[in-house]
C-alpha cells in the first residue's frame, strides 16, 4: 500500500504553525500538570516505601495503625523486649531491640509560614545499631543518652525555628540543645531525636510508643505474626518496617493517584477536542489536496493514516513540551501532610523515566483520539467532490 | 455643466511595494466622470483599474491628488466619516463572491441596512424590494452556497442598490460568470443605470461587458489612454 | 454593536468546532471550581469561627493532652463566663475506612457554647439524662442511615475497651449545625462517661482533656484573657497555647502545608490549557473570515463594529462553555459532597466560587478574543478582499 510521505505531514504542521503550537501547549500543559501530580506521588511513595526495611521488625499495639496511635506502658514494652526469643543478638550478646516514644510537637516554620507538626522521636542508642549506617551525621555528634540533647533529621534543619547545630528547642518546660545533624534517605530526615527517658519526661508521656527489633533470620515471620495478636501478656501487632511504612503513605498517595487520574481525564477530554478542532481545520483548509490525493490513486486508508499520524506527531510533540516543562521540578523539597501522624515530611519531587515515558504515551494517545475523526472525515471524502469544494 | 460632473480625479497618484518592488499604479491620474453615466473601465492587469475602482469607493487613500465626489473631497475625510460616507453613497460589487456565506440572500442584502436608522420592518421591505428588482424574489431565504454563480452575483448588486445610493463601483461583474449569467448581470446594470438612473462605474476586461457601457476608459500602465463615447441608443440595441 | 446574528452565525458555520470548543471550555470551568471548592472547605472553618470563642490547648502538640484539674481553674479566670471539654476519641464504626469525628464532651455547655449546634430531632433532656447516650450529625445519620433511638457501635482505636468490645451509644438526638466550622459529620457524646470508664478500667487510654473551649462574657477583652491562661500555665505541668477559634482552625490549614499552592498550581495549568484552545478556535475562526470583515468594512462598517463582531464570538463561545461548565459543577456538587464524604466534609461550590468561574470565563473569552478582534480591526480592506476565503 502506497503511504503519504510523512514530510507531507510535517511540512503542514509547520505551515500551520500557530495552530500547531497552541495545540501542543494545549495538550503540554495537560501533561505537565499530570506529571507534577505523579512526581508528588512518586517522591512521597520512594521516601517511605524504598526506605522500609524487611529485617526490621516493628510492634504496635493492637489496632493501632500508626505510632501516634499505639503506646505500651513501660512494663508491657520491657516484658516485650525480653520475652521474644526471636529478637536477633549481636557479637556482644545483646539483644537488637529498642521501644521508642514518639510524639508530633508544634514547631514554627521558619520565614513566618505558621505552625506544624514535627515528629519528636525518644530512642534508646540500641535505635541506632538496628538502623547501622542509614544514619549518618553531616554536622556535629550523636546525642550523650541521658543528656538533654537532640539531633535533628538534615530536611527538617532548615525549616523550622531554633533547629540549627547549637540551637536549642524547648519541649513543654524543659530547653534541649541541638548537637548534631543526621541524615536518612527515608522519613528519619523530618525528625528530632534525642535520648528517650529524657524526652518522655520533658514531654510527662512515660509511654513507649513502638518497639522496633532485628529478628533472627530463621524467623517464621507469619507464625510471630499470628503468636504477637494472641499473645496473653503483651499481645501486639507485628510488622515489617517496610510495611509499617507502606501503610502510612497509603492514604495520601491513593488521594494523589485518584487526584491524577481525575485530572488526566477530565483534562484529557479538552485536550483531545482541541486536537480534534486543529485536525479538523487543518483538514478543511486542504481539502482540495486531499482531493488531488485521492484522484491520483492514494487509497482512503493511507489518507486516514496519514492525518492520524499527523495527529499523533501533535501529540507527541506535546507530550515531550509538558514533560520538559516539568522535569526541573525534579529534585525539589517540598512538604507534605503524612495524615495517619498530622505530621509534615519533607520530601523531593522524583520525575522518574517511568512518569515521563507515561507522560509521552498519554500525549501520544490524546493526539490519536483527537486526530481519529478528523482523519476518518478525510479518508471518506470523494476525490472530485473535494476538489470542487476547495 | 460643473453640477453634472460627479467625480472628479486631479492628478491622482499611487504607488505600491510588493516585493521590495516599488510599482506606480496611478500617475498623475485626471478624469471627471459625469452623473448618470455608465462607465467602463479597461485595460490590462496592472494598469491600476482596481486601484482607481477603491480609490473612488473611498476604501483606499490616493499618495498624492485629489478626489471629489459630489462635491467631497475624500482626502479631508478621516477613516470614520469615510465608512460613513461609503455606507450612505457607494453600492459595491465586489470582485469574486462577498456575500456572508452563513447569511440568506434577504440577510446579507439587510446587512448594509443596519448602517442606517431604519427599523427591522423598513430593512426587511427594503431589502425585499431590492431581491425583487433583481429578480430574485424566490431566492430570499437561500445561503449563498445553495445559488448559483450568478445569482450570487445579482444578491450583491442588490445589496448594493438596497441604499438607494448615487453610485455604484462594480469590480468585474462578470468575470466569474458563465455567457448567460453575465448577460443577465449586464442587463441587470444597464437597467439600473437607465431606469433609476444610478450612476455605475465597472471595471473589467470583458469587452463584451464594456460594450453596455456608455463611455469606456482605457487605462494603460497607471496612465489614461483612449476615452471612447458611445451613443445612448447603441447600449440598448 | 455588531450584528448580533452574524456573531452566532459565523459561530454554527463550524458546529463542530464551536461544540468542541465550548465543551472543552466546560469540562475546564467544572474543573476549576471543584477544586476551588476543595480549598474553600478547607478556608471556611476559619471564616466562620466566632469571636466569643477561645480555644485552651497544650503548647507542646496537638496530641499533648492537659490536666484535668484545669477546668476548674479556667472557670475561675476573670472574662470567662463557660469552659466545655472536647476530648478526641479516635474511633471508628465497623471498619477503620468508615472513620469520622468523635468528641467526648460536657454536653450540655456544648449547646451553650455553640448556639450553631441545632438539634433537629430527638431531644436534650433525653440526651443529658443518660451518660451512655450521643448525638450525631445529620449527615453521618443520612450516610449510616441511623435513626433517633438506634446504637451506634463505635470501635475505640485511641480508647480500646478491655473487653474488646465496641463503645455502644444510644442515638438520643441528630443534630445540625448552621455554620462549617462544626461539621455535620461528628458524634458527640459525655465526656463523664468515658471518664468513668477509664477509671474502672472497662477501657484503656490516655487521661486528661484535649482541648478546653471558653466561653467570654461579652465584652471581655480576649487578648487578656489568652495571656493570663497562658501565664497561668507557663510553669507547667503543661504549658498552654490559648488562641481564638480562628486561629486554632487556621493551624490545621498551615499543617497542610503546601497543598493550597499545588491545588493553585493546577488550577493556572488548567486555565493555561483551556485558554490556548479558546484562542485556537478564535484564530481559525478570524482567518476565515478575513474576507467578510473586509467586506463588512468596505460596504462602510465601522472598525469597532468589526472589532466587536470577533469579541463577540469569543464571549458567546466562552459564555456558553463557561456555564455548562458550572452547570456540570452545581449539578455534581451533590455527588462529590458524597464522594468525599467524612474525609472531607462540607463540600460545596460557594458563591464566591460561582463568581470566580463566572470572572474566569469571561477573562478567557476577552483575552481569546481580543488579538483576533484587533487584527480584525487594524486589517485593511484591500489586504482582506484580497485574501482567499
Amino acid at each position: 500500500m502506497a503511504l503519504i510521505p510523512l514530510s507531507y505531514n510535517l511540512r503542514s504542521l509547520i505551515v500551520r504553525w500557530p495552530s500547531t503550537i497552541l495545540t501542543v501547549l494545549g495538550i503540554a500543559a495537560t501533561v505537565a500538570v499530570l506529571v507534577g501530580v505523579m512526581a508528588l506521588q512518586q517522591g512521597f511513595t520512594a521516601l517511605f516505601r524504598a526506605q522500609g526495611r524487611d529485617d526490621v521488625a516493628v510492634f504496635l499495639r493492637q489496632g493501632a495503625t500508626n505510632e501516634g496511635d499505639s503506646a505500651f506502658t513501660r512494663e508491657r514494652a520491657m516484658i516485650l523486649m525480653k520475652t521474644v526469643p526471636e529478637i536477633a543478638e549481636d557479637e556482644a550478646g545483646r539483644r537488637l531491640v529498642s521501644a521508642e516514644c514518639y510524639l508530633a510537637v508544634r514547631r514554627n516554620k521558619t520565614g513566618g509560614g505558621g505552625e506544624t507538626n514535627v515528629p519528636v522521636r525518644g530512642v534508646m542508642p540500641m535505635s541506632f545499631v538496628i538502623f547501622g549506617r542509614d544514619i549518618t551525621f553531616s554536622q556535629g555528634r550523636n546525642f550523650t543518652p541521658g543528656t538533654d540533647e537532640v539531633i535533628i533529621g538534615a530536611k527538617l534543619a532548615e525549616r523550622i525555628e531554633g533547629a540549627r547545630l547549637g540551637e536549642v528547642l524547648q519541649f513543654n518546660t524543659t530547653p534541649f540543645r541541638v548537637v548534631g545533624i543526621f541524615e536518612h534517605d527515608g522519613p528519619f530526615s523530618s525528625e528530632i531525636w534525642g535520648d528517650h527517658d529524657r524526652i518522655s519526661e520533658a514531654l510527662e508521656r512515660p509511654v513507649y510508643n513502638r518497639v522496633i527489633a532485628k529478628l533472627n533470620d530463621e524467623t517464621d515471620w507469619p507464625e510471630l505474626v499470628r503468636r504477637m495478636d494472641q499473645d496473653p501478656q503483651v499481645p501486639s501487632k507485628l510488622l515489617t518496617e517496610r510495611e509499617y511504612l507502606t501503610s502510612q503513605t497509603s492514604a495520601f498517595s491513593f488521594v494523589l493517584s485518584a487526584l491524577g487520574v481525575f485530572l488526566a481525564v477530565i483534562m484529557g477530554i479538552a485536550a483531545v477536542f482541541t486536537a480534534t478542532n486543529t485536525m479538523l481545520t487543518a483538514i478543511a483548509a486542504r481539502t482540495i489536496e486531499i482531493g488531488i490525493l485521492l484522484s491520483m490513486g492514494f487509497r482512503p486508508h493511507a489518507v486516514f493514516l496519514g492525518f492520524m499520524l499527523e495527529a499523533l506527531l501533535l501529540g507527541i510533540m506535546g507530550g515531550i513540551v509538558g514533560a520538559l516543562i516539568v522535569l526541573p521540578l525534579n529534585g525539589i523539597q517540598t512538604g507534605a501532610m503524612n495524615f495517619q501522624t498530622f505530621t509534615e515530611v519533607a520530601f523531593a519531587f522524583r520525575v522518574t523515566p517511568q512518569i515521563l515515558f507515561g507522560a509521552i504515551v498519554f500525549a501520544a494517545l490524546l493526539g490519536i483520539l483527537g486526530g481519529a475523526i478528523p482523519a476518518w472525515r478525510a479518508a471518506r471524502m470523494r476525490p472530485t467532490e473535494a476538489m470542487r469544494r476547495g | 455643466m460643473a453640477e453634472a460632473a460627479l467625480i472628479q480625479l486631479k492628478d491622482l497618484t499611487k504607488t505600491y511595494t510588493r516585493g521590495g518592488e516599488t510599482l506606480r499604479v496611478l500617475d498623475q491620474l485626471a478624469l471627471t466622470m459625469e452623473r448618470g453615466g455608465f462607465y467602463a473601465l479597461m485595460g490590462p492587469s496592472g494598469s491600476g483599474k482596481t486601484t482607481r475602482l477603491n480609490l473612488i469607493g473611498g476604501i483606499d487613500r490616493a499618495d498624492h491628488g485629489e478626489i471629489r465626489i459630489g462635491g467631497i473631497d475624500l482626502a479631508h475625510l478621516n477613516n470614520a466619516e469615510l465608512a460613513r460616507w461609503r455606507a450612505a453613497s457607494v453600492g459595491f460589487v465586489f470582485q469574486g463572491f462577498n456575500l456572508m456565506p452563513v447569511l440568506t440572500a434577504l440577510e446579507n442584502v439587510e446587512l448594509q441596512l443596519l448602517l442606517t436608522d431604519l427599523t427591522r420592518a423598513q430593512r426587511r421591505e427594503h431589502a425585499s424590494y431590492a431581491l425583487e428588482l433583481v429578480g430574485l424574489a424566490d431566492r430570499m431565504h437561500h445561503k449563498p452556497g445553495q445559488l448559483s454563480g450568478g445569482q450570487e452575483k445579482r444578491v450583491a448588486i442588490a445589496r448594493a442598490i438596497v441604499t438607494d445610493p448615487t453610485l455604484i463601483l462594480a469590480d468585474e461583474p462578470t468575470g466569474d460568470l458563465d455567457r448567460k449569467s453575465a448577460q443577465a448581470v449586464l442587463e441587470l446594470l444597464t437597467k439600473l443605470n437607465r431606469e433609476l438612473g444610478k450612476t455605475i462605474l465597472m471595471v473589467t476586461h470583458d469587452p463584451a461587458a464594456a460594450e453596455v457601457a456608455r463611455t469606456i476608459v482605457h487605462l494603460d500602465k497607471g496612465r489614461l489612454g483612449r476615452i471612447e463615447t458611445r451613443s445612448p441608443a447603441g447600449a440598448g440595441g | 454593536m455588531p450584528p448580533f446574528r452574524l456573531v452566532w452565525k459565523n459561530l454554527l458555520r463550524h458546529r463542530t468546532r464551536a461544540l468542541l470548543t465550548a465543551a472543552s471550555l466546560a469540562v475546564a470551568i467544572f474543573l476549576l471550581c471543584v477544586l476551588r471548592s476543595l480549598l474553600v472547605v478547607l478556608e471556611s472553618g476559619i471564616k466562620a469561627s466566632a469571636s466569643n470563642r477561645l480555644i485552651v490547648q497544650s503548647s507542646v502538640s496537638l496530641f499533648v493532652y492537659l490536666p484535668e484539674s484545669y477546668e476548674a481553674k479556667l472557670e475561675r479566670i476573670e472574662g470567662v463566663e463557660r469552659v466545655v471539654r472536647w476530648n478526641w476519641f479516635g474511633g471508628y464504626y465497623q471498619e477503620p475506612k468508615n472513620f469520622f469525628a468523635q468528641f467526648a464532651t460536657d454536653v450540655e455547655d456544648l449547646f451553650e457554647v455553640y448556639p450553631e449546634i441545632e438539634l433537629v430531632e430527638g431531644s436534650q433532656e433525653d440526651f443529658f439524662g443518660d451518660r451512655r447516650a450521643c448525638v450525631i450529625g445529620s449527615e453521618m445519620a443520612r450516610k449510616f442511615n441511623m435513626r433517633v433511638g438506634d446504637t451506634m457501635p463505635v470501635i475505640g482505636g485511641l480508647f480500646p475497651r478491655t473487653d474488646g468490645q465496641p463503645w455502644d451509644f444510644r442515638i438520643a438526638g441528630i443534630y445540625h449545625s448552621v455554620k462549617p466550622n462544626v461539621d455535620n459529620n461528628t458524634l458527640f457524646f459525655h465526656a463523664d462517661f468515658l471518664q468513668k470508664a477509664l477509671e474502672s478500667g472497662a477501657a484503656n487510654g490516655p487521661e486528661g482533656v484535649g482541648i478546653f473551649v471558653l466561653r467570654l462574657e461579652p465584652g471581655a477583652d480576649r487578648v487578656r484573657v489568652a495571656e493570663t491562661v497562658d501565664a497561668l500555665f507557663a510553669g507547667g505541668p503543661q504549658r498552654t497555647q490559648t488562641t481564638t477559634e480562628a486561629e486554632f482552625q487556621a493551624q490545621f490549614v498551615s499543617m497542610v502545608g503546601n497543598v493550597p499552592f499545588f491545588v493553585g498550581s493546577i488550577g493556572g495549568g488548567v486555565l493555561i490549557a483551556i485558554l490556548l484552545a479558546t484562542l485556537n478556535t478564535m484564530l481559525m475562526a478570524a482567518r476565515e473570515q478575513t474576507r467578510d470583515i473586509g467586506v463588512l468594512k468596505a460596504l462602510g462598517f465601522r472598525d469597532g463594529t468589526v472589532f466587536g463582531l470577533m469579541l463577540g464570538q469569543s464571549m458567546l463561545l466562552t459564555g456558553v462553555g463557561g456555564m455548562g461548565g458550572l452547570l456540570i459543577a452545581l449539578s455534581s456538587e451533590r455527588f462529590f459532597a458524597q464522594l468525599l464524604g467524612t474525609a472531607f466534609p462540607g463540600y460545596h461550590i460557594a458563591a464566591e466560587t460561582v463568581v470566580e468561574a463566572v470572572i474566569a470565563t469571561l477573562l478567557i473569552g476577552v483575552l481569546a478574543g481580543i488579538v483576533p478582534a484587533l487584527r480584525a480591526r487594524k486589517l485593511s480592506v484591500l489586504t482582506a478582499l484580497r485574501s482567499v476565503g
